[in-house]
């Protein structure tokens, strides 16, 4: 479910970018809006200019031409207010009847943050009076208060930072509270969807948006358990039938291994006779181990074998195997090398014991079967820094580098399903191969320091490092 | 011969559904010298010819017509305290497994060979009858497992607790290899990793005991980086 956050991640990044894009956006466009209606000469300007241009002459006060013409076209009156009186000592011929002729202080102070009868005021300053521009009704809004804390203004820009973070956060929660929902939604989903590939039986409840893929995937996985059931069903089958047909035959075996026995320990019989018989033993016993074998792969094959894992000393495992095959009945042909370390005396495994002398012990034989005429068997454990590794190698024939490549690659019979005419090893070799691969292990198959054939069965070592 | 005698002497049940293979065993237990051999072909049989006989050791099939060789080992058990060997085709792990935990003293898949039989057979009745055979004689000494020492020139040295478990873990072995860490698991129990030193000390003073020239052992055998085996004499 790493997927999750990171869709979190993804989505909150794009919503925080969007957020800053779009103020961006915004700020350009009022600056555009701005620009477009904001008049090509603010009234607080004209005002003052009309104020300088007023000029005194032997009629009294006068504007010139231009700027009466301007002045109209804005649609606006003047009054020259005298400083000494306080009364219109000039005026516009458009001055509406309703304007005073006569002003207070206080009218002044009134008109110069605001209107005079409902007609918005700018004033511009002249040495004499106060030249006052009226423009129409509802043509300007005057802010009738303007006054600012200098404090609250030197902590603006901290303010302004603060209420856009605040914003942000809010439509951060907003947008994750509205996107919880939809992760909730998809979050089955998502679990559904990385279980298919294990096999395991799914069902999501086939509701909210996303209830038509939750069917879907529902519908999948009942496809893919009930194809599961018919192979484990058949596979199954092949093991018993196997396992029985094993049984069957070591009973009528036995007899013909214990008369054989018997036979070739008979020494009223002819030399020849005894040969015979000591064949048919060994051959007996032969086919004794290759049911126990073709039974022993077929389970590993189809998961039907049971694995007993449990920690355990390498050395002394491999040691007990090396001991048995010796105090069997060891062809005197072959001598069997204990070649580990002395001072490698423990080496932590986890596995099924039994498995294992197995498998060492079908290297053992696996040496033994292709060098008839005798050789050495060197048995070691190694210990690296990460495996522990058991060896088993000879000083016999060995084997070319195709052959051990096909060890490798090709499929045994039991396995493959082609037709193909390569060569395959031996049963005994797939069972290696498989037990290795139920711990998790490697099989390394190459050539031997001795001269011969080598196996590495490369394990993980349990709890140390 | 003592040893042999009394050892053939003891009363095996053998029990398998297959008349042609009871035949053989008895004939191969027979022929080794054998003298006490009671068949029976299932289950039913079986219980009540143990009653009769009481045997000193078994030989069962797991697959009997009338029941299962498991079951027969726990009636078997309960009526007396006598070892019993499985001799079965199923080959299986888990079968050998359930053997052992009822208790079976060894587990046999068919086909086997006669003399395979023969040892393992052997071996049981050495191991679950060894205190009524106190005398073990090697090359140039005797043990004497009731008196827990060793004869020597006519002088008896005793054997320490460890040297006794050692020696009995070995004769129970006589002629086979025994590795380091199955003396270990005997002489120290189910943790034996890292006696091996203390392991050849006690080696080294049970040849001091039992060998002639203890720096040229030749009852006591060691095989480098595996074990040790005791050689018996043939009495």
């Amino acid at each position: 479910m790493k997927s999750i956050p990171k869709l979190i991640r993804r989505f909150v990044g794009i919503l925080l970018l969007s957020c800053i894009a779009l103020f961006g956006l915004n700020l350009v466009i009022l600056g555009l809006i701005t620009a477009s209606q904001t008049p090509s000469r603010h009234p607080w300007i004209t005002a003052q200019e009309m104020a300088d241009s007023l000029q005194i002459g032997e009629n009294g006060y006068c504007l010139p031409e231009n700027e009466l013409i301007q002045l109209q076209s804005a649609g606006a009156w003047a009054i020259f207010i005298d400083n000494v009186n306080h009364q219109v000592v000039w005026q516009t011929d458009n001055l509406p009847v309703q304007i005073p002729r006569q002003y207070t202080l206080s009218d002044i102070a009134s008109l110069t943050r605001g209107y005079i009868d409902g007609y918005p005021t700018f004033t511009g300053e002249k040495e004499t009076g106060l030249m006052v521009l009226g423009y129409p009704k509802d043509s300007f809004w005057k802010n009738m208060q303007p006054s600012w804390d200098y404090q609250a203004i030197a902590e603006l820009p901290k303010n302004m930072i603060l209420i856009a973070l605040l914003n942000l956060l809010v439509i951060l929660l907003i947008y994750l509270i509205a996107n919880t929902k939809l992760l909730h939604s998809v979050k089955p989903i998502v679990v559904g969807i990385q279980a298919l590939p294990t096999g395991e039986a799914i069902h999501i409840r086939e509701t909210g948006v996303f209830s038509e893929l939750a069917a879907n995937i529902n519908r999948t996985s009942e496809i893919l358990q009930s194809q599961n059931y018919r192979l484990h069903k058949k596979e199954t089958a092949r093991a018993n039938w196997i396992a029985g047909v094993s049984h069957d035959i070591r009973t009528p075996l036995s007899t013909v291994v214990i008369y054989g026995s018997q036979l070739a320990a008979d020494m009223t019989l002819s030399e020849t006779n005894r040969q015979k018989a000591a064949a048919v033993v060994k051959q007996g016993e032969r086919m004794g181990k290759l049911i126990n074998d073709l039974n022993l792969a077929s389970k590993l094959e189809y998961n039907m074998q049971p694995i007993h894992k449990q920690p355990k000393n390498a050395i002394a495992v491999v040691r007990q195997v090396v001991v048995e095959t010796i105090n069997s009945d060891f062809d005197k042909r072959y001598f069997l090398e204990w070649a580990t370390d002395e001072y490698l005396t423990f080496c932590s495994i986890n596995v099924d014991e039994n498995l294992l002398k197995r498998a060492v012990m079908n290297l053992i034989q696996n040496s033994i079967n292709h060098n008839e005429m005798g050789c050495t068997i060197y048995v070691a454990v190694q210990k690296n820094d990460d495996d522990c590794v058991i060896l088993v190698e000879d000083d016999g024939i060995g084997a070319s580098d195709r052959q051990i490549e096909q060890m490798e690659k090709a499929p045994h019979y039991m396995l493959c399903d082609t037709n193909t005419e390569e060569q395959r090893h031996g049963l005994g070799l797939l069972i290696v191969k498989q037990i290795v691969a139920a711990h998790e292990g490697r099989l390394v198959i190459t050539h031997s320091v001795y001269g011969g054939f080598a196996a590495k069965i490369f394990l993980p070592l349990y709890g140390e490092k | 011969m003592m040893e042999d005698d009394y050892l053939k002497n003891k009363r095996i049940l053998l029990v398998d559904d297959e008349q042609e293979l009871l035949d053989m065993v008895t004939t191969i237990l027979k022929d080794d010298g054998y003298r006490h051999i009671i068949v029976a072909k299932n289950f039913r049989q079986a219980i009540a010819l143990a009653k009769e006989h009481q045997p000193q050791m078994a030989v069962i099939d797991v697959m009997l017509p009338d029941g299962n060789g498991f079951e027969l080992l726990k009636q078997l058990k309960n009526d007396g305290d006598y070892p019993v060997l499985f001799l079965t085709a199923r080959g299986e792990d888990e079968d050998k497994l359930k053997g052992f935990a009822l208790g079976a003293d060894d587990y046999m898949v068919k086909p086997f060979l006669p003399q395979e039989l023969l040892f393992r057979v052997k071996a049981i009745l050495r191991r679950s009858y060894k205190s009524e055979n106190p005398l073990v004689k090697l090359k140039h000494s005797e043990i004497d497992f009731a008196r827990a020492e060793v004869i020597k020139d006519d002088c008896h040295i005793p054997l320490t607790a460890k040297e006794y478990e050692l020696l009995s873990a070995l004769y129970r072995n006589a002629g086979r290899i025994v590795t380091i860490d199955a003396l270990c698991e005997a002489a120290w129990g189910d943790n034996p990793f890292g006696y091996e030193n203390s392991l050849m000390a006690h080696i080294r003073r049970i040849r001091e005991k039992i060998e002639q020239n203890p720096s040229q052992p030749v009852s006591l055998v060691t095989f480098k980086g595996l074990g040790y085996k005791l050689i018996v004499e043939e009495r």
